[in-house]
């Protein structure tokens, strides 16, 4: 029994139709005209308890009004989501129990007071009992280091210190599932990091259900082990990382430096199923292969065989170009969604 | 309970964050205290000097506007984070409100206080207090009753337009000015008699914009003032009966509106 469970959900907006020329804007104004945008159509997936699940697409592709329904914020124009068995736009205060939610580029601390006084309000707020609120609270300062600001208002805190804050106050009830829109944005190298390994924390030690989105596929790779790919409002994948780099960029890439005066770099040919020398520079070769039809031992050997090698390189296709290709051919015939197996 | 509980948890809070700012909160109640006071004053003048006011002596005038103030003041304290309605559907803040498990409502009428509302309230309770000695009432536990009911109910009033009005933005956004305006017409016509008003007007400041029910109408009842009264005495001792009703009416209302709720973008 999954713990999210999202069917065909739609999300349609609608806008008054706007005029331009004489007039326009008072036509604007009066028009029964609307103009209907799908940023969500027909979205479907699942998620099972304790998965931390990496949820992808350009801006606009409709990421974050999906997490606005599952989390009750808005109400879809058709479709089934439950959560942990509730209808979040039915049931929202029960469901806001459940959940939690940071967004990014909001903070939800009170912005004069005192991060440890925000944290109060929190427990709250929520219904923890004093006993478990003294308990999470200091394993949250323990573990995201808040002890030197808790007595800083939030104004005064970094952006890194407050995002801090803000998974601690989205952290502090025990929600079963967190919903994280773009955790890592504008954050430094050491903040980002910081961030990734509390994420990472959480999913493993408490077995809360993660759902992230993010433009930064560093956060991916780190964390996730499935991304669900969305684009148009549509999904295009959903599955393992590997996998998607498997189907979208087949190809691995051999770095080869030659040692040598590399005279010898004119005249490399290979001929060899599945390969493809795509670059050559003086010494250098970057060749591509199909490690389905040839495996890369073999091509080392090829190579090595041939030529006088320095150095040689195996490169992992990384996911954000993985991605840009998916984005950039952006038609649904790509579509492969809930073939998750 | 746990609600009553949340709701001062964040009231509290936003007491004190306005707390922080030491010298703006004695500015803002100070500030509110004289805007208030003056206000009156050009009123006292004007009523000093022809003794009466739509048959109001002046004791009674002091009193409806005292009485007006402090409902005034109460609404500001509870219900003016109206007033920043259209910016927390803007920038997002209102989705943050749907994923606290309590009502997003609280929540916009607690994220702030606004302290001078404190110098309403304490002009107000001023002119009650000096012209409480001064008009012709007998202070049985009933009137007393009947004043705190009618201050109560006068903010729910204009706390009902106010959330009604707003409700709008859910649909609109930019709803600020139109509520602007009805604050005003509160603010300019709710403290004096209705006598002096031609009839229309005394009919559309009950009827299309409820700005008797506020202070005028109950005050008549106190005053013993019911005759020549443009509506039913009936009506006149409703009046908080009325406030209430309206506050429920414009909760629905909101409720009804905020399905219309589309969110900001990111």
């Amino acid at each position: 029994m999954p713990i999210i469970d999202v069917d065909n959900l739609v999300k349609e907006f609608h806008r008054p139709k706007r005029f331009d020329g004489p007039l326009g804007g008072l036509r604007t104004l009066v028009t029964r005209q609307m103009i209907t945008s799908r940023a969500v159509d027909g979205v479907s997936f699942s998620i099972d308890e304790g998965e931390l699940v990496g949820y992808l697409g350009s801006n606009g592709a409709g990421k974050s009004t999906t997490i606005k329904m599952l989390s009750g914020i808005l109400v879809p124009t058709s479709g089934h989501v439950a959560v942990n068995g509730l209808v979040p736009w039915q049931e929202r205060e029960r469901n806001a129990l459940q959940i939690g939610v940071v967004f990014g580029q909001r903070t939800q601390l009170w912005w004069d007071l005192p991060l440890a006084d925000s944290l109060k309000i929190i427990g709250k707020l929520y219904r923890v009992e004093p006993d478990r609120y003294r308990r999470n609270l200091d394993q949250f300062i323990d573990l995201l280091g808040l002890e030197p600001f808790l007595g800083t208002p939030v104004r005064q805190l970094s952006l890194g210190q407050r995002m801090r804050g803000d998974l601690a106050a989205a952290m502090l009830y025990e929600p079963r599932i967190l919903y994280l829109d773009e955790p890592t944005v504008g954050l430094d190298v050491v903040a980002k990091e910081r961030t990734r390994q509390f994420i990472e924390q959480i999913n493993r030690e408490t077995g809360t259900t993660i759902l992230l989105t993010t433009h930064d596929l560093a956060d991916v790779e780190r964390l996730c082990n499935r991304i669900i790919f969305i684009d148009k409002g549509n999904v295009l994948y959903d599955g393992p990382v590997d996998r998607l780099k498997r189907r979208y960029a087949p190809y691995r890439m051999l770095d080869v430096a030659l040692a040598g005066d590399g005279d010898s770099a004119g005249a490399i040919r290979l001929d060899l199923p599945g390969v493809e020398i795509v670059e050559q520079g003086d010494a250098r070769l970057r060749i591509q292969f199909d490690p389905e039809v040839i495996a890369v031992t073999d091509l080392i050997t090829a190579v090595i065989a041939e030529h006088d090698v320095s150095d040689i390189a195996i490169v992992e296709p990384d996911l954000e170009g993985v991605v840009r290709q998916i984005v950039e051919s952006g038609n649904t015939a790509l579509t492969m969604g809930g073939d998750r197996s | 309970m746990h609600r009553l509980d949340a709701i001062l948890t964040l009231a509290g809070a936003s007491l004190r964050s306005e707390f922080q700012y030491r010298a703006n909160v004695v500015t803002s109640i100070v500030g509110g205290l004289i805007y208030q006071l003056t206000g009156f004053l050009v009123v006292f003048i004007i009523v000093d000097r022809f003794t009466e006011l739509g048959g109001w002596t002046l004791p009674e005038i002091t009193f409806l506007y005292g009485m007006r103030l402090t409902s005034h003041g109460i609404f500001y304290a509870t219900i003016s984070q109206m007033f920043e309605f259209d910016r927390v559907l803007i920038n997002g803040e209102y989705d943050r409100f749907l994923v606290r498990p309590m009502s997003p409502l609280v929540q916009v009428l607690t994220r702030k206080l606004r302290v001078n509302c404190f110098g309403d309230l304490l002009g107000g309770l001023i002119l009650l207090l000096a012209a409480s000695r001064g008009v012709d009432v007998d202070w049985s536990l009933a009137a007393i009753g009947m004043l705190l009911a009618a201050v109560v109910g006068g903010a729910l009033v204009e706390g009902a337009v106010q959330i009604a009005l707003g409700s709008l933005s859910f649909r609109y956004l930019n709803t600020l000015q139109i509520r602007v305006v009805a604050n005003e017409i509160f603010n300019v016509y709710g403290n004096y008699p209705f006598r002096i008003f031609p009839g229309l007007l005394q009919y559309l400041l009950t009827f299309a914009l409820p700005v008797a029910f506020v202070a005028y109408l109950p005050a008549s009842v106190i005053l013993d003032e019911t005759n020549g009264l443009h509506v039913s005495t009936t009506l006149a001792v409703a009046a908080p009966v009325i406030g209430v009703a309206l506050f429920m009416l414009a909760l629905l209302f909101w409720r009804r509106m905020s399905r219309h709720y589309q969110s900001a973008g990111n």
